[in-house]
């Protein structure tokens, strides 16, 4: 390609829908439920064996 | 879903379908902007003069992100997996505040009704009932929140401890959080939240005269010197630990970016600044102060750059999105789940879907004193979601956003599944200048 340069693209979407992720309204800030910036904590999880303490 | 868009003199083209993100130039995106079922946010201009070849070159990249399914990808029609297990609760533990707060959503900490304390057989009660709604779900999450949750610190502390006394007899965890604005935030208050508490939420507005121009006391006195040396010496005993530092801004402070930029420089690292939510004529966020205020995020995307490539960066919540990774899909259509996952109880023990319905009788849907939760309006709220919000199919932010606040909704459209269009705007263009950075941040690094 010349005249695109791709900067992200996702791995992989996945559609786990597994209910471990944080509810967003609790996030931060009450009034913005802004969802792209939460993480998936089953993922967290499976990469920061802390985490499940 | 395909977005064409310019920032600081970049062209960008977001496939939410993907959620790809590609920097082009300008004829690109003019020419993918001139496409059906594109939207497009870029700055005066016709469509580009290009030769036969050269248009054909641009089609070849098009066709060529298309073929890897990186541009106008399909998009999920899947309805979310909503489970009717509850997450979250939000403990209204004080509906009573220290400070009076012009613009404040819950009538000074009173929401409009008796001010009150939670006690703790109350707050028992709440953790008891969060813990039995919550199924197999390992992680709940418990916010305290007010008025000022500090001033009803000692229920707050017997909370903490039985929750986590509860949790482990189940083998589940708690994480706590609480919102304040910092004025009770000393000693072994401070000692003990920084402790215990997974995340912090500091309301501070940014400058002081800023601050001290809606964050009064009872006897009308400004709030800042109060407050700031209190949540400054909270953060720096905070180590590694999240917090936020909140601000609101209003129609007096549109150049908001000012007051990030000075709580960046007292050293704050986690920032979030919010519009306010009042129908207060002259703090109130209207139409026509949206460019004014898009402008301003796009001063903050260049400041918040420049600090970053200078080695002082700090983080502000709406900027700091992953494309690339982040939750699910069945998350990110699932809207913001007050009243399904998440309920706020009130100091008497009623429940509501979220802390900014509370009061209003017409959404009380029960009470940890017993009974059922009201079927009708959990069932209201849970099939709510990002295919039922009105305007969120051709919106390019949809998978970010997730729909938008349910209660802002309601209260500025008697709906909560038609989306406020001035939080929309800001929530694009905050969602725009992300990308920007992020794309100027993947170039250097």
């Amino acid at each position: 390609m010349n005249k695109i340069k791709t900067i992200a693209r996702p791995a992989a979407r996945k559609v786990t829908g597994c209910g471990e992720c944080r509810s967003t309204c609790q996030s931060a800030c009450k009034t913005s439920c802004t969802v792209g910036n939460q993480s998936c904590e089953r993922t967290g999880r499976e990469n920061d064996p802390e985490k499940n303490r | 879903m395909v977005h064409v868009f310019e920032n600081h003199g970049q062209y960008y083209i977001f496939d939410s379908g993907s959620s790809s993100l590609h920097a082009c130039d300008e004829a690109a995106a003019r020419l993918l902007a001139a496409r059906e079922g594109v939207s497009s946010h870029l700055p005066a201009g016709g469509a580009p003069a290009l030769s036969a070849e050269e248009r054909a070159d641009y089609e070849a990249d098009f066709a060529e992100l298309k073929g890897q399914g990186l541009l106008f990808a399909p998009e999920t029609d899947a309805r979310p997996a909503k489970s009717d297990k509850v997450k979250a609760l939000c403990l209204h533990i004080c509906h009573d505040c220290n400070l009076r707060c012009k613009y404040c959503f819950a009538d000074e900490g009173a929401y409009h009704a008796a001010r009150q304390f939670m006690s703790f057989e109350t707050a028992k009660r709440a953790i008891d009932f969060l813990i039995e709604h919550s199924g197999e779900r390992r992680v709940l999450e418990t916010d305290f929140f007010g008025g000022e949750p500090l001033m009803n610190f000692d229920v707050v502390k017997q909370t903490v401890l039985y929750g986590k006394e509860e949790a482990a007899k189940r083998g589940k965890k708690f994480l706590f959080t609480l919102t304040t604005n910092g004025l009770l935030l000393k000693g072994e208050i401070a000692d003990f939240l920084n402790e215990e508490f997974e995340n912090v939420v500091l309301s501070l507005d940014g400058r002081p005269e800023v601050h001290d121009a809606v964050r009064k006391t009872a006897n009308g006195r400004g709030s800042f010197d109060l407050c700031f040396e209190n949540i400054r010496e909270f953060v720096k005993k905070r180590g590694d630990k999240k917090y936020y530092v909140r601000g609101t801004f209003t129609a007096k402070n549109l150049d908001f970016s000012k007051d990030v930029l000075f709580l960046a420089d007292c050293g704050f690292a986690s920032i979030s600044m919010e519009p306010v939510v009042t129908d207060i004529p002259e703090l109130a966020i209207r139409e026509e102060h949206l460019p004014r205020i898009c402008e301003e995020y796009d001063v903050l995307c260049g400041e918040y750059l420049r600090r970053w490539r200078e080695g002082r960066g700090f983080g502000f919540f709406h900027f700091d999105i992953d494309l690339e990774g982040g939750p699910c899909l069945s998350k990110r259509v699932s809207a913001c789940g007050a009243g399904n996952e998440y309920f706020s109880v009130l100091p008497n023990g009623d429940i509501y879907p979220c802390h900014q319905f509370a009061g209003d009788a017409a959404f009380r849907m029960g009470s940890v004193y017993g009974g059922e939760l009201d079927a009708a309006l959990r069932g209201r709220f849970c099939t709510s979601c990002l295919f039922t919000r009105k305007t969120c199919d051709t919106c390019f932010a949809k998978y970010i956003c997730s729909g938008g606040c349910s209660a802002n909704n309601y209260h500025f459209n008697g709906d909560i599944d038609q989306p406020y269009a001035i939080t929309c705007a800001m929530m694009k263009k905050r969602v725009e200048c992300a990308m920007h950075i992020l794309a100027e941040k993947k170039k250097e690094q």
